[in-house]
């Protein structure tokens, strides 16, 4: 497939690490990946950048990844770009708030690399 | 109807659930199978450790320790990279697996994962310091080992609705 273009937004720079590995074995091998640490610094980003899928975590300090979300729909940054939120909250409640703000996809950490294909791919239309 | 935790709290305090959420946490994210330790952690040089905050209809925290060596391991695990020290990765990195415990353990029980709320972890280096939590409503500290190395899981509880 051609190369995806992709913003992994997380406070944690080690999880940003594991998703992008993550991403990298589920076959996105070629795929160019912004990094943001935080919320503020992912909306930065996509208005130089244009990004074919955005993974990003909820529970972040300042602007956690539902305000994140909120401003991306807000801002009209990244439209149709699918987003998939990645947290270790997993309760239904959390869930429906992440698909209100937007979200299309939702992984609960931790996770396993098959995990990641199994949400993403049929995202970007790559299953 | 109002939800209460009270009425759940053997459920909330099931020993197991921490063990559960250990082993899922270092199987999924480190593929590393670890074993309950019945003797107690023991670090003589620099030690580590992270705390999640739990806030909500439960409030406490979770704390992982271990010796420097133990964190340097699991930060290379999780990186794929190799420390010579505690350096701000690998205290990322444990504040992470500290995080994830947290979640994991919460989400075994509904009503607590749909009312308890998570901090941002905190990360603590040093010898010799003692966490103190006054008459706490319940605690668990279980010590796992893995390939040599052992670190220690606390649950506090200090407060229940």
């Amino acid at each position: 497939m051609s190369e995806v273009r992709t913003l992994i937004v997380d406070d944690s720079s080690v999880m940003r690490k594991i998703v992008e590995r993550s991403l990298r074995q589920a076959g996105l091998d070629t795929m160019v990946v912004h990094e943001a640490g935080s919320g503020t610094e992912g909306l930065a980003l996509l208005k130089e950048n244009q990004v074919d899928l955005i993974l990003s975590d909820i529970n972040m300090p300042s602007m956690d990844g539902l305000e994140f979300l909120r401003q991306l729909r807000e801002q009209n940054l990244a439209p149709g770009v699918p987003v998939v939120m990645i947290t270790t909250e997993s309760s239904e409640e959390h869930v429906k708030q992440a698909i209100l703000a937007g979200a299309q996809g939702y992984i609960r950490k931790p996770f396993t690399a098959e995990q990641v294909k199994e949400r993403v791919l049929p995202l970007l239309n790559v299953a | 109807m109002a939800v209460s935790l009270r009425e759940s709290l053997q459920l909330v305090s099931d020993p197991k659930n921490l063990d559960a959420s250990v082993e899922e946490v270092f199987t999924m994210m480190l593929g590393i199978a670890c074993e309950r330790d019945s003797e107690p952690l023991v670090t003589k040089a620099e030690s580590v450790t992270a705390v999640v905050g739990f806030g909500g209809l439960l409030s406490g925290a979770c704390l992982f320790k271990s010796g420097s060596s133990t964190a340097i391991k699991i930060a290379a695990a999780m990186t794929g990279m190799e420390f010579a020290e505690v350096d701000d990765t690998v205290k990322d990195g444990i504040g992470e697996i500290c995080n994830m415990l947290a979640g994991a353990w919460k989400s075994k029980v509904p009503d607590l994962a749909a009312n308890c709320g998570l901090s941002i972890p905190a990360v603590i280096t040093g010898r010799e310091y003692h966490l103190h939590v006054q008459a706490p409503e319940f605690k668990l500290v279980h010590v796992f080992r893995f390939d040599g190395a052992s670190f220690e899981v606390t649950i506090i509880c200090d407060g229940l609705q």
